[in-house]
């Protein structure tokens, strides 16, 4: 059994990385991906230049690497040049899509442009060798390091030496409209120099080429930071994502439990009531009548139930969403009184929906335990009916309904999305839908995994909770 | 052939039966039928097109020539039921006749006649469909109810035949915002001042869409993963239900949510893929059970002894037989294919061209209106339960064990 459990946690590991794999993938590959996050969307068409800040955004979140593999130490002198090309309409007339594009491609490129920029600075058409110089400013300069994260003044050193690198190289650029011949010919030479220097870290060999592959992408840097449990910053408020998210958690998980417990509560009794009556008119109405609340959307039942009692129409007994009032009432026994009086409404939408499922599973357990031998053996040595009932069918009976425990957490931390919209809960849910719609794509990563995790738990505990209940399974 | 081999119940005559005695799920078939009929013909009863038009030029039919119009019905939506609705109704009544004419026809002449009428009056819509696909009618909308009034105002009103509710779901009319039910809106109008009853009729189409053709996509996915997996089993099966496993622990509403969140511009066909992308999980594994239990079954023995090819064993002989369960959760799938994107629009994550169920109960949240809260959230409950109750029939009549 420990051996069992033992090995299924450690299996959650691989499938978690392909969770993680497949989530990250089908965001950043999703048309229109999360590269026009935040303060990318008004990069008009006619925006010569990239505001700064553009760039070190997409900096920060690592969305100027590719999303999976990284190809760009493959780029040859004339990939360049025709980017460089293109970006500037050098010689032919492309569209503006494919003028950004390139010009984003060159943005992008960074480190892996530097030695082709270098030897285009030579080229025989001088206005190319000009952009050339120009391009070489920002390809070259090093992105920062997070100061958020790990060691800060570690950080903070590294930053100060990038910058003074960063600054080494300003003002050899060649800007201007028409290529002024000296101010290239010093460009040449600055950069030369540079490059006779430096040119190391620039050259890939086949080793370094293949770990670049792999490792210098959005997908790899975020693992990375996975690992060491950085989820990154929010592009809404900068701040870390896996607060934000245990934060909000805690709403999800405290309406969820309620709900799950109020629905057994309820189901239990019910399906045990259709089971012992089954056929009878009682069962069938029972049956319809939860099967119709099954077909009840969430959204429906929340908004009506919102409407109907708390906003005064015609009642108010219960306050207009939210988890808690501000806390006037700072006894632990008030908070309780507010915040239960607050979840009175979405539990109650929340718990609907797993009802009818469980008293489902509750009615056959019992049905298919109750035409068991041994149940007719208790009642042939002269049991009384309830004791048949409650002490040896239902015991039994609801095995199965306990398994499924595991199994429902996480449809209702899922389907918690529209409960805490409709009542404003400040939750997962209502978080996700919240950066989806400022597209957040740290907080929507961060979400989604915490999700799943959760998912892997419920299917893990369900799994376990099986087998210790039910003696005939062997797992070993 | 002898007459009594063609008198035998067939495995589908069986189900039918079965299916017929349970009242509920037999009456919810109709339910469900009735809904795409009214899908179908919701341009005879609501329209902003007259049938007939005559403004001193001459009797014209504007809603005939809109039919296929695609500024007047912008979404694919609208012209596949239109399309459903004129050459479709034509195709219909010619076929049901022939499909009568042909019961004197014995046993297996009468299946393969009538096989195909089937495929003719389907091969015909298909390229009807597919012309007026490849061949769109564009030309500047005529507002006929203005040009009416206008008219009208001059002294020379047109002779016009409206259908009974003269509004299209796109109309907008900013005077006429928010007002509650009366004699010419039934259910009142929302705050662009459109028409709430055209959108929900219109709504239907939506749903309905969604709900058949994601699930169209994911079982023809997940009874293709399913099948290789179980048939072959080994590492094949290993590698697919990895996969599987891994899209099984990703909540699907929040994947579907994130997804077509990212996706600019989303047309409901990209809602129908995402929820299609997420679900096939189902299926796969529900058909790879079949296949496992069904591989080594004397029935396949035969088939490999007689030298039938790989794919025609899965696909002729097991695959036919697998198709029970996948029925039954295809049924299932509908519903909460349609609730899943009626939440969607409701969070305002869907298509904000369509008129969308959940969008109209999101809008009806927002104006605090009883009106515009209860028409499509009755309307999806109608629908799903309809649905939920013709799978439970299915099931039960598939289930040997429940066979009376």
């Amino acid at each position: 059994m420990l051996q069992y459990a033992v090995k299924r946690t450690l299996w959650m590991v691989p499938t978690f990385f392909l969770i993680s794999l497949v989530v990250f993938a089908l965001i950043n590959l999703a048309p229109g991906n999360p590269g026009q996050a935040g303060g990318l969307e008004n990069v008009g068409s006619g925006a010569a230049v990239q505001s700064k800040s553009v760039i070190i955004f997409k900096r920060q979140f690592n969305l100027d690497k590719p999303v999976l593999v990284n190809t760009r130490f493959a780029m040859t002198r004339g990939d360049v040049r025709g980017l460089v090309a293109t970006a500037n309409a050098l010689g032919s007339t492309p569209t503006p899509a494919q003028r950004i594009a390139a010009k984003n491609d060159l943005e992008d490129g960074g480190q892996y442009l530097v030695r082709h920029l270098v030897a285009l600075l030579d080229d025989a058409d001088p206005a190319m060798a000009q952009l050339a110089a120009q391009y070489l400013t920002s390809a070259a300069s090093l992105a920062l390091v997070s100061e958020t994260a790990g060691d800060p003044d570690a950080a903070r050193l590294e930053n100060r030496r990038r910058e003074a690198f960063n600054q080494s190289f300003t003002g050899w650029a060649c800007p201007g409209e028409l290529a002024a011949t000296p101010c290239l010919t010093d460009a040449r030479r600055h950069w030369q120099g540079w490059w006779t220097e430096h040119h190391a870290a620039y050259e890939y060999t086949p080793a370094e080429s293949a770990w670049v592959f792999l490792t210098d992408t959005r997908f790899a840097k975020y693992w990375y930071n996975l690992v060491h449990l950085d989820f990154g910053i929010s592009a809404i408020d900068r701040e870390p994502v896996l607060a934000k998210v245990l934060r909000k958690l805690k709403y999800s998980i405290s309406l969820s439990l309620t709900a799950i417990l109020l629905a057994y509560l309820v189901a239990v009794p019910v399906g045990v009531y259709s089971a012992v009556k089954s056929g009878s008119r009682s069962d069938t109405v029972l049956t319809v009548v939860l099967f119709l609340l099954y077909s009840l959307p969430t959204f429906f039942t929340g908004t009506v139930l919102l409407r109907l009692f708390s906003q005064g129409t015609p009642f108010a007994w219960f306050p207009v969403g939210r988890f808690e009032t501000l806390p006037q009432d700072p006894t632990t026994l008030g908070w309780l009184v507010d915040v239960a009086w607050h979840l009175v409404l979405p539990v109650c939408t929340s718990a609907s929906v797993a009802l009818a499922a469980l008293s489902r599973y509750a009615r056959t357990g019992v049905i298919d335990v109750i035409r068991a031998d041994y149940i007719r053996t208790a009642r042939a040595k002269g049991l009384e009916e309830p004791v048949v009932i409650l002490k040896h069918a239902v015991r039994n009976g609801m095995i199965p309904i306990l398994t499924l425990l595991g199994g429902i957490l996480p449809v209702l931390v899922s389907g918690s999305v529209v409960i805490e919209v409709v009542f404003t809960i400040p939750g997962m849910g209502s978080f996700l839908v919240e950066s989806i719609t400022s597209r957040d794509y740290n907080s929507v990563m961060a979400v989604l995994l915490a999700s799943a995790v959760l998912t892997l738990v419920g299917i893990l505990i369900s799994d376990l909770s099986y087998a210790l209940v039910d003696p005939r399974i062997n797992l070993d | 052939m002898t007459d009594a081999v063609a008198d035998d119940p067939t495995w589908g005559q069986i189900i039918w039966g079965q299916f017929r005695r349970r009242k509920l799920a037999y009456a919810s078939m109709w339910g469900v039928f009735g809904l795409f009929l009214i899908a179908v013909y919701s341009p005879i009863f609501i329209s902003n097109k007259p049938f007939v038009w005559n403004a001193g030029e001459g009797i014209e039919s504007p809603w005939l020539m809109t039919l296929f119009n695609r500024s007047t019905y912008e979404n694919a939506i609208d012209i596949f039921f239109n399309s459903l609705l004129f050459p479709g109704t034509a195709l219909v009544l010619p076929a049901a006749w022939l499909w009568r004419a042909s019961a004197v026809l014995p046993g297996r002449s009468r299946v393969a006649r009538r096989r195909r009428i089937a495929g003719a009056v389907v091969g015909i819509w298909l390229a009807c469909l597919l012309g007026i696909l490849a061949f769109p009618v564009q030309t500047s909308p005529v507002n006929h109810p203005r040009v009416e009034d206008r008219l009208t105002a001059a002294g020379t009103p047109p002779l016009a035949i409206y259908p009974p509710i003269p509004y299209s779901y796109a109309d907008t009319d900013v005077k006429l915002s928010s007002q509650g039910p009366s004699l010419g809106h039934w259910l009142g109008t929302d705050a662009a001042g459109s028409d709430v009853f055209a959108r929900m009729v219109f709504g239907t189409r939506v749903s309905l869409t969604v709900g058949l053709f994601a699930v169209a996509i994911y079982i023809t996915i997940g009874t293709l993963v399913g099948a290789v997996a179980g048939y072959f089993g080994g590492r094949t099966d290993a590698v697919l239900m990895r996969i599987v496993e891994v899209v099984i622990c990703i909540p699907s509403l929040f994947l579907i949510l994130s997804v077509a969140a990212f996706i600019t511009e989303r047309s409901i066909f990209h809602i129908m893929f995402i929820i299609a992308a997420v679900a096939w999980t189902g299926p796969a594994r529900l058909v790879r059970a079949e296949f496992m239990r069904m591989r080594d079954l004397d029935f396949v023995s035969a088939a490999k002894a007689s030298g039938f090819s790989r794919t025609s064993i899965i696909f002729e002989e097991i695959l036919p037989n697998a198709l029970g369960p996948v029925l039954v959760s295809a049924t299932f799938g509908v519903a909460s294919a349609i609730l899943v994107e009626s939440t969607m629009s409701f969070l305002g994550l869907g298509d904000i061209t369509v008129p969308s169920w959940g969008q109209i109960l999101a809008a009806g949240r927002n104006d605090n209106s009883w009106v515009l809260i209860l028409a499509p959230g009755l309307a999806i409950f109608l629908t799903v339960s309809l649905l939920n109750l013709l799978g439970e029939g299915l099931r039960d009549a598939l289930d040997p064990k429940l066979r009376g």
